[in-house]
């Protein structure tokens, strides 16, 4: 088993009624570093998160992760066995507040740790997050900015090798960019694995250690972000079906 | 107090019990149940079977008809929410009627439509519950425990993950829990609550029969909910204790007994209607508007006098 690749796909396809969304895809992603994903709107970016996260299911290909066979296995697995994923919409606990909300990925760890060890764990994501200072406000109260911080926090509170970050930083303004940079390699630094979708090429370029192309549900390239923005035609494509980035 | 008053109270902390309990599934867990007189029946009929046969202590009664509640409440939860939770509550319908042909048909054991009749009272140690009085304060006792435990369950972890089921499951599945074994613990936990009004009924009562665990049952605890408002731990309150004391006003204002059961329906029914439409957190949310329309014109009348000073 090649278990220097944390996660491994191989052959993963999935369409929808007759709508292939994904085809016949490979991606091997080493332990470590930020992985961009990036492509049109529509290019299957989130699809493949869900079924690498199994709320979807594929209809052909396998889902390893560090060697082991995940295909299949339905959300709450693919979480415990060291997955944990953001949302596009964010998703968040709306009428909990944000301790609650980042407690929560901590309590899913229960059995192991007493209540007080889970709150420390939750109080250390927020600071890392910095949403510490929000954690009696209410979910459905807080800013868009602040509600993927605390998005990211809840995230950070899982202790998963693996963070699939759903456009993290899409709608976010200069310095809350900087903060989400900063909390990005931070994470890397502790030995975590990101792979994270993003459409802006700027951030991209400065976040990412490597960068997956996907282009109508196939993988049109994939290495370090030198090589891929050197790749004009694949400039040419993504700025052809998504001028406005 | 006259017997008719302790009667209706004692009844009332039932309907509290068992409204409260529904809640946790419905206003909690997101399911609707059309079977929750099924756990009530079950406990009923369990703590009548071991006071006739074995011991009428509470201590044994009350953790027995629990725990045959909360297996009933796995019998129904396990198979249906394995499916799909949108079908719960056509399985519970299910549930009910296969309950009810139990309750009606099993007579060696329950003894069918005739029920099971001399139930002795409830004891406790030495203590024999044997007045209205005492039936009362037990009831009072019941209802209060299961409201306290409710109130700490809802603050608890479990608490907190079913709240945040209740906002969006796809999340919490995201964070590694699995959203049917919470359900399910949900329905077992409700459906032990029901079942300690049931022995709590049974050994008042001394009789129990298969009417009172009827599907009109169920629905009626379900309109208490309802009507009293989902989610909160008050609104089942305030639902159980209109829904069980309405009867009783009703009879004041002289209706013939004739009608009184399709009056009482109708006007259930105008009551949820005009909810749905006017008021859709039911009588909880009616009252916090009452009480904030009463404390704005308070507000008013307190305010000339200090912004003269
Ligand atoms: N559940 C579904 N049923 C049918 N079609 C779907 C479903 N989910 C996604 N699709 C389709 O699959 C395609 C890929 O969608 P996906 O959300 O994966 O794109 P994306 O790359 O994340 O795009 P974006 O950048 O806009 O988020 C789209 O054409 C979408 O309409
Ligand atoms: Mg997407």
């Amino acid at each position: 088993m090649a278990t220097e690749h944390i996660l491994e796909l191989t052959g993963l396809s999935k369409s929808f009624g007759g709508n292939r969304v994904i085809t016949a895809l490979d991606l091997a992603i080493s332990r470590g570093g930020v992985t961009s994903l990036v492509g049109p709107n529509g290019a299957g970016k989130t699809t493949l998160f869900d079924l690498v996260t199994g709320f979807l299911t594929p209809d052909a290909g396998r889902v390893r992760l560090l060697g082991r066979d995940i295909t299949g296995k339905p959300p709450h697995l693919v979480a415990r066995a060291g997955i944990v994923r953001t949302f596009q919409s964010l998703r968040l606990f709306s009428s909990l507040t944000v301790l609650e909300n980042v407690l929560l990925a901590a309590d899913s760890e229960a059995g192991m740790r007493s209540s007080s060890e889970r709150h420390e764990s939750a109080r250390v994501a927020m600071e890392r997050a910095g949403v510490a200072g929000l954690a009696d406000v209410r979910a459905a109260d807080l800013s868009f900015a602040e509600q993927k911080f605390v998005s990211l926090a809840r995230a950070i509170a899982k202790p998963a090798g693996l963070m699939l970050l759903d456009e993290p930083a899409s709608g976010l303004d200069g310095p809350s960019l900087r903060r989400f940079h900063a909390i990005v390699r931070a994470l890397v630094d502790e030995g975590r694995t990101v792979l994270l979708i993003e459409h802006n090429l700027d951030i991209v370029r400065q976040i990412s250690d490597r960068v997956a192309f996907l282009n109508n549900g196939r993988l049109l390239a994939h290495g370090t972000p030198d090589e891929i923005f050197a790749m004009e035609e694949l400039a040419a494509l993504y700025f052809g079906d998504d001028a406005a980035t | 107090m006259i017997p008719y008053a302790e009667s209706l109270l004692i009844f009332t902390s039932l309907a509290v019990i068992l409204a409260s309990s529904l809640n946790l599934m419905l206003g909690y867990g997101g399911m609707f149940s059309a079977a929750h007189a099924v756990f009530y029946g079950i406990g009923a009929y369990t703590a009548s079977l071991l006071a006739l046969h074995v011991n009428s202590s509470i201590l044994l009664c009350v953790p027995a008809a629990m725990i045959a509640g909360g297996v009933a409440g796995a019998l129904l939860a396990v198979p249906a929410l394995r499916v799909k939770e949108e079908y719960f509550v056509v399985a519970s319908l299910g549930f009910q009627v296969i309950a009810s042909t139990v309750f009606n048909q099993w007579v060696a054991v329950t003894g069918g439509i005739g029920g099971l009749t001399g139930i002795p009272p409830a004891s406790f140690m030495s203590i024999q519950v044997d007045s209205y009085g005492g039936y009362l304060v037990l009831a009072l006792l019941c209802a209060a425990g299961v409201l306290i435990a409710l109130k700490l369950l809802v603050r608890s972890e479990f608490g907190r993950a079913l709240r945040a089921l209740r906002d969006d499951e796809a999340a919490l599945q995201a964070l590694g829990r699995d959203p049917v074994r919470l359900r399910v613990a949900t329905v077992v936990i409700a459906a032990m609550l029901a079942a300690i009004a049931g022995a709590i009924y049974a050994y008042f009562t001394s009789f129990v029969n298969p009417e009172s665990f009827s599907l009109d049952e169920s629905i009626l605890i379900m309109v208490m909910v309802i009507i009293g408002g989902t989610g909160t731990l008050t609104g089942p309150v305030l639902g159980a204790v209109f829904i069980t004391t309405f009867p009783a006003l009703l009879s004041f204002v002289q209706i013939p007994s004739t009608i009184l059961g399709p009056t009482q329906r109708v006007v259930y029914g105008a009551v949820i209607t005009l909810l749905m439409i006017y008021e859709p957190e039911g009588l909880l949310g009616f009252l916090r508007r009452i009480s904030r329309v009463a404390s704005f014109s308070a507000l008013r009348r307190w305010q000339p006098s200090t912004s003269s000073s």
